[in-house]
């Protein structure tokens, strides 16, 4: 598989702290990568680290086949990015400012006016940055990172601070710009039902450390249904089912257990019926990925 | 460093005041001497043979003060645009590098004060004409009063940009300037070391030799801006 980032036991020490250790990430061409993470798992320092604002206590960095450290000024020619923040000038306009980092990419001009058509400030175009609300100052930065037509778009938490719309309206964006140009792109998020309808691929990263990584269809086959049964003397019925060699467990007035053959299910429905239980629902139950994502996170924090 | 860069510093500047600093520093200095001699110009005449060059003196007084305020005010006024939302770390994301970002900026402050420096020429000598002094134009002194300083505190300018760019708290900068513009002051009245580097814009040293200052100006300068440059090359982007 092409990789169009790879990086290994990439490290960030901050004195005795270690913010990133030994991070293997790898992101294959045209995919959308969910770079997901709670707060201060390391998700910043990584892009950061990626970007070459930041150099790497240990381990290595490849864009592009190329070597960060190397080639990092031809390797940023073809990212775009927005970190953290929106950076903008307050005092200069959305066209003033755009002029800034268009100068420096060098670009024609018609390139201003085409994202800020995108992500739809044309009508601002010549009003103060000053006096944006957050989400078009977001939306100014997303501007910014298609000056140079990227090849692989780089955005930490781009949906930070927005309101539902807008966060739909990135969503979209996102969706639009990998489909259209196939451009690679990685967005960060310490929610996973943000990146959840549009990444095609996941890394889930914890305390520095990179609990998960692979397709989002192999994430969703981690929330197989388990069936949940609701039974009259539901305690007797959990020693019951126990004491027929099936893992079970009890909690919010359901029978967890995991999931079986439809045979095996008819076959214990019986066997319950059979010893006059009174059997009033049975559901297949979805865990819901952000109920495994909190788990694969929470697990680590106990460790 | 490159021009596509400068001219994007450029239009970061607009709507900041640079331009207005750059001409009313100065404008103040000549300004305080026309006070000075439509007042007492009779006085002032009295004081020595040599109009023109009693005149520069009294204009140079003043010089190294707004000088060393104006390179305070500049380099946190021309840092804080970047501070303000921390555009670093977009504008060190972009295909450029960590040095000729540097240069940039300090090209930038030192061709503003460069500037400064022609016009408090022009202005001195426009109003020494006015003035219509006795005897003629001192071209030489002139030229040195207005441009010598410039040179000699080139290392003030390269040290506040090292420090202004590489603080997380911008009250270092500004107090280190502060300090420095404290100590241009009271070197009028009592002169320090010839190793203080706020002493050299006033061009005095135990030689008595201007030029000494403009020399070591400019080395020193150089070597500040290099050790400037690398500590912010090598450090991590805010």
């Amino acid at each position: 598989m092409e990789y169009v980032v790879e990086t290994k036991n990439l490290t960030k020490q901050f004195g005795e702290q270690k913010a990133v250790s030994s991070l293997n990430v790898t992101i294959p061409r045209g995919e959308i990568y969910g770079f997901l993470g709670p707060n201060g798992s390391g998700k910043t320092t990584t892009i950061r680290m990626l970007l070459g604002l930041m150099k790497p206590t240990s381990g290595t960095i490849h864009v592009f086949h190329k070597d960060l450290k190397k080639d990092r000024i031809h390797i940023l020619k073809r990212i775009g990015s927005l970190v953290e923040n929106p950076s903008y000038y307050p005092h200069l306009t959305a066209y003033e400012n755009l002029e800034v980092w268009r100068k420096i990419l060098g670009v024609p001009k018609e390139k201003i006016h085409e994202v800020l058509q995108i992500v739809q400030l044309s009508e601002v175009t010549n009003k103060k940055v000053k006096g944006f609300s957050l989400g078009m100052k977001q939306r100014l930065g997303i501007a910014a990172s298609l000056l140079n037509d990227p090849e692989l778009l780089i955005l930490d938490e781009p949906t930070n601070g927005l309101d539902p719309s807008g966060i739909i309206e990135i969503r979209n964006l996102m969706k639009q710009l990998a489909s259209e140009s196939g451009m690679t792109i990685l967005i960060s998020s310490h929610l996973l039902s943000e990146v959840e309808q549009i990444a095609t691929r996941v890394g889930i990263i914890s305390k520095g450390k990179m609990l998960f990584q692979d397709s989002m269809d192999k994430l969703r086959e981690l929330s197989k249904p388990n069936i949940a049964l609701r039974i009259s003397d539901a305690k007797k019925a959990l020693r019951f089912i126990v004491s027929k060699g099936i893992e079970a467990d009890y909690r919010d007035d359901h029978i967890f257990i995991p999931n079986h053959s439809d045979e095996d299910v008819a076959e214990l429905v019986q066997q319950l019926v059979y010893h006059n239980f009174l059997i009033y629902r049975v559901e297949g139950k979805k865990r819901s990925l952000e109920d495994i994502f909190l788990q694969i996170t929470q697990e680590e924090r106990l460790v | 460093m490159n021009k596509e860069l400068l001219s994007s510093e450029l239009l970061k500047i607009k709507r900041k005041g640079f331009w207005l600093l750059t001409v009313l520093g100065p404008f103040g200095v000549v300004a305080l001497q026309m006070m000075n001699y439509a007042y007492r110009k009779e006085y002032l005449l009295k004081q020595s043979t040599n109009d023109w060059e009693y005149y520069i003196l009294n204009v140079s007084g003043f010089t190294p003060f707004a000088l060393v305020l104006g390179m305070v005010i500049l380099t946190s006024f021309l840092t804080s645009i970047e501070n303000e939302t921390n555009t670093w770390k977009k504008l060190i994301s972009l295909p450029v590098s960590k040095a000729s970002v540097y240069i940039t900026k300090f090209t930038l402050l030192a061709s503003l004060l460069f500037l400064s420096s022609v016009l408090l020429m022009l202005f001195t000598l426009l109003y020494g004409i006015f003035l219509d002094f006795n005897g003629e134009i001192l071209h030489v002194t002139l030229f040195q009063y207005s441009f010598y300083p410039y040179f000699a505190s080139l290392p003030v300018l390269a040290l506040q940009l090292w420090i202004s760019t590489v603080s997380k708290n911008q009250a270092v900068p500004i107090t280190i300037g502060v300090i420095g513009v404290i100590l241009v002051l009271t070197n009028s009245y009592s002169p320090f070391p010839d190793w203080i580097i706020w002493k050299w814009p006033s061009l005095m040293n135990q030689w008595d030799k201007p030029i000494i200052n403009v020399v070591l100006g400019i080395i020193v300068g150089c070597l500040i801006y290099i050790v400037g440059m690398l500590d912010f090359i090598r450090r991590d982007v805010k």
